[in-house]
């Protein structure tokens, strides 16, 4: 058997089961918006989306709401605006109603979305718009004089506001925006024009009906190859580029995601907690997108900072499913409410983003009782590359097994397979890998090689054909010639029960190059160093025990929670 | 004193307040109250152990005549104010903390408030006329437990109309005290003018001295700063409204005039201490996220925070 064989023959599909519930169906519809009607119409008056604020306050779109405001959306952007099909648009929103909104109207009206965090700081939103090429841009109220600083240095055209209130009932809505205004004072007064999402839809709903406007042409001729999405990333590590993801490619990573969860989801009956934000790859296609697909209700969290914002959720909706990261699963698992009163009727949980910890899984799995399965994937996937099986075969510190449909091989530098068991950057093709990077031919060269795209994951396939991570290639250790991964250290010390979250790096050393350096933060104040190190002793063989232990209050993380150990290291300098 | 009607439109105002701190509530924050009792448990301490105590030495130390005494006991032996809920938010306290003290207390008051009030005026030497029946305490308590009840309803039933009353429930809470204020004020404005100076020092200081012990009780029980801020603000604010409900059903004519003055005295004056209390609790909250802030932005560049 030659290399590319022990990848190629695919060995690991005996995990997919035989069932023709975790079959791959090849996506029914040519684009997006053929997607969204379609749900729009089977579901007609169930709740599609439910915004709930921290005191249990909400607001409440029906499928059928959904489809007319985002039609209006579509027209008021194409008619009102005259903007062209394939324009971008920008949606930098957090979870609230006016994304499905604005993020479906986008693309009914053939524009290409670009989602933006909106944290981003002037600089970042700024080259995000001119890099896109931008000409409308929708954006919460709470960051409009961002927008004012830099609008005249970007050619965006057009600005919608929205606030986090909009669409929710009238007195709700006034007391949240005083609230917000004359209290917390996040809503700064602008002199920025701009129209409201309300003004927006009734526009368009105007001109919809004065213009006679069938919708439907605005996309009915988009093919999966059609550019539907600007998702941007690389920010943390230099310049950030747009991953061109296609409506095939999101059509496709949808199936691929209910391929796997088919089995747990009853079409109409679900309710999913959607606490990771959706400008993100993963709870865009995960939430927004596939739970849309089969009529389920998201529940949208503004913010999930503090975490005690989730209570109200969980106590007032019976969530059946939620998509998460390490980090707020494990905060969540530090909440006495919730441990109190676990979700009773939780089906299942992903994780990904980044990669969870063995024993948050279990202790998750253990409180609920429901399975929480990890994913894998990048942005340039659409995100998702692999995912444990929620039946048969389940392992821990695992990613499981490559979608349905995804081909996937680990490599050496050359670009030459490795021997099974052997660590190799995971390398994959498939319907959901993106087009290119927007604009970038060069990293797109780097990046994409014979439609193969190179991950900078380092991987290991075990002898049950399943995967792992080992890590990120560049945040490898070597300690007088080891390799040392961190996420295998920092598995370890978040092993400990006294530790609330531990990251790790390597820092130079002149006796061995380069050392293990921890930082964790405590959950119980009364750990010391020594008492983990000997913890780590029982765990790790000694040139994998750190170096050094910081203690830290918190450690940095990213709007979604994931590490940032580059931070870490340039503090280390 | 106040008209039949008056008192009762302050009943049915207490019974919306209570509707409103009902509908702040679910019936699960109960359950993992007791489940995991730390916190409320300190809570209770800071105000039944602290305000009722406070209440006798102030009385005693300050020699007061039994019904300014059995004012004051009363008072200091009141439940948690539902207005607290509003300055804890305000303080950018712990505000769950707050309800659950808040509603706790109210339940506990039920048997808690009749015997400390009992206690203490036997304490203090309050006998006769002057002592307040303990049924009649029970009996308002038990009362206005129907319309917190209802007041979950609502919450469960649709958390919006739940989370609109209980911001109404507090806002009123306020507006009583504005309204005995606007009544009794004005037609007490003689004896306002002949009470003595200790009399003031008793209503202004069993408030901003229950702060500062609530505080650093909480403190000693090892609670953190941000919720012994929030214990502190919910033990010196009493349910004043409470108190004078309970008196005007118990006392009539001159007497209730009396027994009155030091309650409405302290409820005039609490809103004044706790707002400036807040303002002051809320720059310290503001300035530990700042400093929290500060040593994140100096990780993030990369730089040792500065120190402070």
């Amino acid at each position: 058997m030659n290399r590319e064989e022990i990848y190629d023959l695919a060995p690991w599909s005996k995990h997919y089961g035989d069932s023709a519930q975790s079959k791959l169906e090849p996506p029914r519809d040519a684009n997006l918006p053929a997607m969204i009607e379609a749900a729009g119409k089977r579901f007609g008056i169930k709740s599609a989306f439910t915004c709930v604020m921290p005191n249990g306050m909400y607001g409440n779109l029906s499928f059928a709401d959904i489809d007319r405001m985002s039609d209006a959306f579509a027209v008021y952007l194409r008619e009102v605006l005259g903007l062209k099909a394939g324009a971008r648009v920008a949606v930098q929103l957090p979870n609230c109603l006016s994304t499905p909104i604005t993020v479906f109207g986008i693309l009914k009206a053939g524009c290409i979305l670009v989602n933006t965090n909106p944290l981003y700081t002037e600089r970042e939103m700024k080259h995000q718009f001119n890099d896109s090429g931008a000409e409308a841009v929708v954006l919460i109220d709470m960051f409009a004089d961002k927008m004012a600083a830099i609008q005249r240095e970007t050619g965006v055209k057009h600005v919608i506001l929205c606030s986090v209130s909009s669409f929710f009932p009238p007195v709700v809505r006034h007391i949240i925006k005083a609230i917000q205004k004359y209290w917390n004072k996040a809503i700064p007064t602008t002199s920025l024009p701009h129209v409201s999402i309300n003004e927006a839809i009734a526009k368009g709903a105007q001109a919809k009906s004065d213009l006679r406007v069938e919708v439907s042409n605005y996309w009915q001729k988009l093919k999966h190859d059609d550019l539907a999405l600007l998702q941007y990333t690389g920010g943390t590590t230099g310049v950030s580029k747009g991953a061109m993801l296609t409506h095939g490619n999101l059509l496709w990573n949808v199936e691929q995601i209910l391929a796997l969860g088919r089995a747990q989801i009853t079409e109409g009956e679900e309710t999913v907690l959607t606490a990771l934000p959706v400008y993100h790859i993963f709870a865009f296609t995960a939430n927004l997108l596939s739970f849309y697909r089969v009529g389920a209700r998201n529940l949208l969290i503004p913010s999930p900072r503090p975490i005690q914002n989730l209570q109200r959720a969980f106590e007032n909706y019976r969530v059946t499913w939620i998509s998460g990261v390490n980090t707020l699963y494990n905060a969540l698992l530090n909440e006495e409410w919730f441990l109190a009163f676990p979700p009773k009727h939780l089906k299942a949980a992903i994780g990904g983003g980044a990669a969870m910890h063995s024993a948050v899984v279990k202790r998750w799995e253990e409180v609920t009782g429901a399975p929480l399965a990890e994913g894998y994937g990048l942005t340039e996937s659409s995100p998702v590359v692999c995912f444990q099986p929620f039946v048969g075969l389940r392992k821990s510190d695992s990613i499981g097994i490559p979608a349905p449909g995804t081909a996937i091989r680990l490599v050496d530098d050359d670009g030459k397979p490795v021997a099974a068991g052997e660590p190799g950057e995971l390398i994959v093709r498939g319907p959901q890998v993106m087009h290119g990077y927007w604009n970038q031919a060069e990293d797109t060269a780097k990046t994409l090689r014979d439609n193969w795209l190179f991950t900078g994951d380092v991987a290991v396939m075990d002898s049950d054909f399943m995967f792992r991570i080992v890590d990120r290639k560049k945040d490898l250790i070597i300690v007088s010639g080891f390799n040392v991964y961190p996420n295998e250290i920092e598995d370890a010390l978040s092993k400990h029960d006294k530790v609330l979250e531990a990251a790790v790096i390597g820092v130079k050393d002149a006796k061995t190059g380069e050392a293990v350096r921890a930082f964790v933060v405590k959950r119980d104040e009364t750990l010391t160093d020594a008492e983990l190190l000997a913890h780590c002793r029982t765990l790790l063989t000694g040139y994998k025990i750190p170096a050094k232990i910081v203690f830290r209050d918190e450690l940095p993380k990213t709007p979604i929670g994931k590490i940032l150990r580059k931070e870490l290291r340039k503090e280390a300098v | 004193m106040l008209t039949d009607f008056e008192t009762k439109l302050l009943g049915v105002m207490m019974m919306v307040i209570m509707f409103g701190m009902g509908a702040s509530l679910t019936f699960r924050d109960f359950l993992i109250a007791f489940k995991k009792p730390k916190g409320v448990m300190v809570g209770l301490l800071c105000q039944y152990g602290i305000m009722p105590f406070l209440g006798y030495l102030l009385a005693v130390l300050l020699g007061f005549p039994p019904a300014l005494a059995v004012g004051l006991i009363l008072i200091a032996c009141m439940p948690g104010g539902t207005t607290s809920n509003i300055f804890a938010y305000f303080s950018k306290g712990a505000l769950a903390l707050s309800i659950m003290m808040t509603s706790v207390s109210t339940l506990v008051a039920v048997f808690a408030v009749p015997l400390l009030i009992e206690f203490y005026s036997n304490l203090a030497g309050v006998t006769g006329e002057f002592k307040i029946p303990a049924a009649n305490v029970a009996q308002v308590l038990v009362v206005l437990l129907v319309p917190t009840i209802l007041g979950m309803l609502l919450r469960k039933w649709n958390a919006n109309l739940g989370a609109v009353v209980e911001l109404l429930g507090g806002f009123l809470g306020i507006l009583v005290i504005l309204f005995l204020i606007t009544t009794w004020v004005p037609r007490n404005y003689q004896l306002l003018l002949t009470t003595p100076w200790f009399v003031y020092f008793a209503a202004v200081g069993l408030g901003l001295f229950g702060m500062l012990l609530g505080y650093w009780l909480a403190r000693v029980l090892r609670q953190d700063s941000n919720r012994s801020r929030t214990i502190s603000l919910e033990t010196g604010i009493q349910n004043g409204p409470l108190a004078v409900l309970i008196v005007t059903l118990t006392f009539s004519g001159t007497m209730q005039q009396e027994v009155l003055l030091v309650p409405v005295l302290y409820s005039l004056f609490i809103v004044l201490s706790s707002t400036a209390v807040t303002f002051f609790y809320r720059a310290n909250a503001t300035r530990e996220a700042l400093a929290r802030d500060q040593a994140k932005i100096g990780t993030m560049a990369g730089v040792k925070p500065a120190a402070a």
